[in-house]
């Protein structure tokens, strides 16, 4: 009897959560409540971290610290530009009477404290969660691309499912021809490309950015890089391989964004990033 | 020995097999995070299955539906599909728990290989993992390993319950 209750409710369980979004919550919950367990999990990583990292060379710590800044002049310099076009631009578009309008994200800035990389699952875990206005279906990126979007939420953390998931789809387009297409996760380190007729242009090389369709994707993040392409017998679609553009493993600070809205916050976010990393453990990054 | 042995109750170790239970899940946390070859037991479903063979007084099945719903969390599968899986391989063990209990350990790890070759065989059916190279002989090769696994844990585990049974 307690066989047949528990199979019936596994079943029910299955379809609510593949079929509906009431399972959300309920994830939500049994996250927070394996939460102390993952904690517990990463102590011995965490230890081995501290014990190994302490003995870094000071002089290695300066000369990183003199790559930063240089590295934060040119990007400062660059927002200057940037800030400048974007002035320029609505000038331009204010001129021609469009109603077009570059839009701007939310930015905030987050620790990943742990990631999956299984054949059935690819997710990182974000220090940040519903305290700091993390919601799901907000984008995540890293300094080169596109990484994935948030999928559960906790209080204080939040997991995200990567491009690379089996589960994963995202609408992108070739950058050079604006091809459209579905760029499906494998659940290991690559992805592929589907619906990309024979007659397409694709090349080995091209960029993948995303299209912006469905709307939970903003346009043109730089997604993946194709690799490989073949051509199969009696299939219409051409089998296109792409290595996403993201460093999915090795990032130890991503960015979430969140809709559209008039200015950055960036600033706000980088100070109490920095303020973290004074008391946090950083990553190993491989 | 053995008659005290068959007279175990859940209730005497309750706190010793909830312990167990966190231990394990952080093992496999752990293991996943570690990104560990496919080889590596669930180490849930063996505490369980160990659980469910020598405390007769209970069907463990509830504690089978809670730890696949933290695996399906953990491992971010469909809610229910490992409660699912964990149900009925606890099933298939209530079924012969029993005959399962007198057997030498031995000839026990040799069963319990069987329940984890069903288990990977469900889990291969369910979630079609796609492996690659060697992880495809690694993932069929997980129930040898847990033949090895299984004396170690069933002495340890034993000593463990009857101290806390003696307490």
């Amino acid at each position: 009897m307690h066989f047949v209750i528990a199979f019936t409710l596994a079943i029910v369980l299955m379809v609510a959560d593949h079929y509906g979004q009431l399972m959300g919550s309920f994830r939500g919950v049994l996250l927070t409540t394996i939460s102390p367990i993952e904690r517990i999990a990463t102590l011995p990583k965490q230890f081995y971290q501290l014990t190994t990292t302490d003995f870094t060379n000071v002089d290695t710590l300066k000369l990183e610290n003199q790559r930063l800044k240089t590295e934060l002049l040119l990007i400062k310099a660059k927002q200057q530009q940037f800030s400048n076009l974007q002035l320029e631009v609505s000038r331009l578009e204010s001129l021609l009477g469009t109603a077009g309008k570059i839009n701007t994200q939310s930015l905030k800035i987050a620790t990943v404290t742990y990631y999956s990389n299984n054949p059935l699952s690819q997710y990182l875990t974000l220090n940040k969660g519903q305290l700091n206005n993390v919601i799901e279906q907000q984008t995540v990126i890293d300094s080169k691309g596109i990484m994935g979007q948030i999928i559960n939420t906790t209080p204080t953390h939040s997991r995200v499912l990567l491009i690379t998931d089996p589960d994963h789809q995202i609408p992108v387009r070739v950058q050079r021809t604006g091809q459209r297409g579905i760029l499906s996760g494998t659940g290991h380190e690559t992805t592929q490309l589907g619906f990309i007729p024979k007659t397409s242009l694709v090349e080995i090389g091209d960029l993948l950015e995303s299209s912006g369709l469905g709307g939970v994707f903003p346009a043109g993040y730089p997604v993946a890089v194709i690799t490989q392409i073949e051509n199969k017998g009696g299939n219409p679609y051409l089998d296109v391989t792409a290595t996403p553009v993201a460093d999915l493993f090795q990032s130890h600070k991503v960015l979430i964004l969140s809709q559209a809205t008039p200015y950055l916050n960036f600033d706000e976010d980088l100070d109490e990033s920095l303020n973290e990393d004074a008391t946090e453990e950083p990553l190993d990054v491989k | 020995m053995s008659n005290k042995l068959f007279s175990l109750k859940t209730s005497q170790a309750r706190w010793v097999i909830l312990i167990s239970y966190i231990i394990a899940l952080a093992f496999d946390t752990i293991a996943l995070f570690g990104h560990s070859s496919p080889v590596i037991p669930p180490l849930t479903l063996f505490f369980l299955l160990y659980w469910c063979a020598n405390f007769l007084d209970r069907t463990h099945l509830f504690s089978a539906f809670l730890l696949g719903l933290l695996a399906d969390t953990l491992y971010q599968t469909t809610l229910g599909s490992h409660a699912l899986l964990f149900s009925m391989i606890t099933f298939l063990m209530i079924r012969h728990r029993l005959r399962f209990k007198g057997y030498p350990v031995w000839q026990q790890a040799f069963l319990i290989s069987l329940y984890m070759m069903s288990y990977q065989l469900l889990n291969y059916l369910f979630f079609s993992p796609v492996l690659n190279g060697n992880e495809i002989v690694q993932y069929w090769t997980m129930p040898a390993l847990s033949i090895l696994l299984w004396p170690v844990l069933a002495y340890s585990l034993g000593k463990i319950s009857h101290t806390a049974a003696d307490d």
